[in-house]
């Protein structure tokens, strides 16, 4: 037999026991040559586009699922930041636009469609202003639209005018959405340095450099992870490092080869695979069990920074090996809502935000996920943000921060959204103020690092 | 053989200078079908694409033993024209493993049919039957 019984029945332990699934194919759409100076026709275009090549994206993706017998949880798509073609028109015109692209999400069968996006790390042009103030009223009325806007790189350093922007319109999408645990947050995110081929909603978008169409895989399989460690038992680091890349290396060699199926049924090619793993509110499929079972006792306690720090390398060790097409975010994600075990964790009081913050300097994403009372003042989640930023700036790094301000709620309530976003228990902010800071405004001037050429 | 929409208008302007004042939207309507359909011929004509599955599946089955579990199996196969290329079995106490590696290229059936038609006889025995690509195993395995 060309295979040995034990890697048969490691496959099929996988895909039957430890939710190792595909988490998402994205099909990246360019909507640049959809602008039109009539509202109605650039409304009609956009509609036609995105059907033209994603009316089958549902359909060939349930196909390679039967074929190969590996479940694609998500299918989803995502679109030219949406300020870049049509920087013409004004805010009650974006909300207009986004309408159609909720209309088009759900003709096409996808749950989000990601890309209602901007990149102001450098300053504003007049219809990115009118974007990003569109955004409250965009994710309120409307249900699978996702939107995200870098507001810092390493190279061009922090728009904080766009960081104190942002955190207004994270307030007003809070209250916006009030009815339903303020739940247009949970579907914007603020980056540093963001990935233009990200297939992860909602911070996903078809970057500028991307061809006409792509399509992006995502894989997770914290379950896997988190089984391969518990079996190693008591083994050293550098060991169990060699547990964690070997585990990655066989569930990105299955990615990439499901990515690029549905790409070729598709017929448009394939982007990349991101290795991120990315946890779901399923018990077992979480990265603080991951943390723990490598020997913390629990998300929060010294040492977890340092054992991130090292799943998260390794993970990205094993990716690259794996395949030459290994992009995106391509680390751990450490969201709060979406994670039994970070949920439990921040539920007790062991996982505080600074402790949260400091992990984000070492995982891929951010401040993901997260509930903070809603009266928390507009400065203080600009300061959060411009912390972020400041990690992601100095350390070359994407960060983000998905934070919801839950309106009307206290610390120790809960927002609770059900399926993958699952729930988020309210946690304390610090109460001191940063206000004489970020109203200063203005920009951080971008870092040493900056200089490489 | 299918048109985008600028070849269409390229044919279209081309039959309209073609009839020159003659043009009316009747005439260009029908000049332009007929060049479409000259353009197509016969043999571009596109085939429905075969649902069809190619290449080998290996096929895991659990469970406790009995008799007949590996006829009731290989019976279903047969009966799917899929060619049986290795078998492989091993009893641990009552529990009872096979594994095959099976050829599905000339069945009638696609793979998601396969696995529904096998999980029906799984049922049957108190079995559970996994079916998966082979390109997964040597993806994941070999390098």
């Amino acid at each position: 037999m060309p295979y040995e019984f034990e890697e048969i029945l490691e496959t099929i332990k996988m895909t039957e026991i430890e939710h190792f699934d595909i988490r998402t194919v994205t099909l990246g759409i360019s909507l640049r040559d959809c602008a039109d100076r009539n509202l109605e026709v650039t409304k009609q275009k956009i509609y036609d586009k995105l059907l033209k090549y994603g009316k089958n994206h549902v359909n060939y993706a349930k196909e390679i699922e039967a074929q190969y017998g590996i479940s694609i949880a998500n299918k989803r798509i995502s679109i030219t930041p949406i300020s870049i073609p049509f920087d013409a028109f004004k805010m009650e015109e974006f909300v207009e636009i986004a309408q159609v692209l909720d209309k088009a999400a759900a003709e096409i069968g996808v749950d989000y469609l990601a890309g209602y996006s901007a990149l102001v790390q450098k300053g504003f042009t007049n219809g990115e202003r009118e974007m990003i103030k569109s955004i409250p009223y965009a994710l309120s009325s409307t249900k699978r639209v996702c939107s995200s806007v870098n507001v810092a790189t390493t190279k061009a350093g922090i728009n904080m005018d766009a960081v104190n922007m942002m955190a207004e319109v994270i307030k007003n999408t809070a209250e916006m959405t009030k009815d339903s645990d303020s739940v247009g947050c949970a579907k914007l995110v603020v980056f540093c340095n963001v990935p233009e081929d990200n297939p992860f909603v909602a911070g996903a978008f078809h970057g500028i450099s991307e061809p006409e169409v792509v399509l992006n895989v995502g894989i997770s399989g914290p379950g896997v992870v988190l089984d391969a460690i518990r079996e190693a038992g008591n083994v050293d680091l550098q060991q169990l490092s060699e547990v964690i890349k070997r585990t990655i290396f066989k569930i990105t060699r299955a990615g990439e080869l499901i990515g690029r199926n549905v790409a070729q049924r598709h017929g448009v090619p394939f982007g990349i695979v991101d290795i991120s793993l990315a946890p779901t509110p399923a018990e077992g499929d979480s990265i603080a069990d991951i943390l723990k079972a490598m020997g913390v006792e629990d998300v929060g306690a010294p040492g977890t920074t340092a054992a991130l720090a090292m799943l998260n390398d390794s993970v990205k060790k094993a990716g690259l090996m794996a395949s030459s097409s290994v992009g995106g975010m391509s680390g751990a994600f450490i969201p709060v809502s979406e994670d039994q075990g970070m949920i439990r964790a921040a539920q007790s009081g062991n996982l505080s935000l600074e402790k949260l913050e400091a992990m984000t300097s070492v995982c891929s994403v951010g401040l993901d996920m997260i509930a903070v009372p809603g009266d928390t003042p507009t400065t203080t989640i600009a300061g959060i943000i411009a912390d972020e930023c400041a990690i992601g700036m100095i350390n070359d790094k994407t960060t983000a921060v998905r934070i919801i301000p839950a309106f009307g709620k206290k610390v120790g309530e809960f927002v609770d959204y059900g399926g993958l976003l699952g729930k988020a228990p309210v946690m304390s902010v610090r109460n001191l103020s940063c206000e004489k800071l970020v109203m200063r405004g203005g920009k951080v001037p971008a870092p040493m690092r900056s200089l490489t050429n | 053989m299918r048109f985008t929409e600028d070849e269409l208008r390229k044919i279209t302007l081309n039959a309209i200078n073609d009839l020159g004042e003659k043009a009316s939207p009747e005439l260009v309507k029908k000049v332009v079908a007929s060049a479409v359909s000259k353009m197509q011929g016969p043999s571009d004509l596109p085939l429905p694409p075969k649902d069809q599955s190619i290449g080998r599946i290996i096929l895991t089955a659990f469970g406790m033993n009995k008799p007949g579990v590996v006829s009731s199996i290989t019976k279903e196969l047969s009966d799917s024209n899929c060619d049986i290329q290795d078998i492989s079995q091993k009893l641990m106490d009552e529990f009872f493993t096979m594994i095959m590696i099976v050829d599905i290229t000339n069945s009638p059936k696609n793979m998601k049919q396969i696995q529904d038609s096998l999980n029906k006889i799984a049922e049957e025995i108190g079995f559970k039957v996994y079916v998966q690509h082979e390109d997964i195993f040597r993806q994941m395995h070999r390098i």
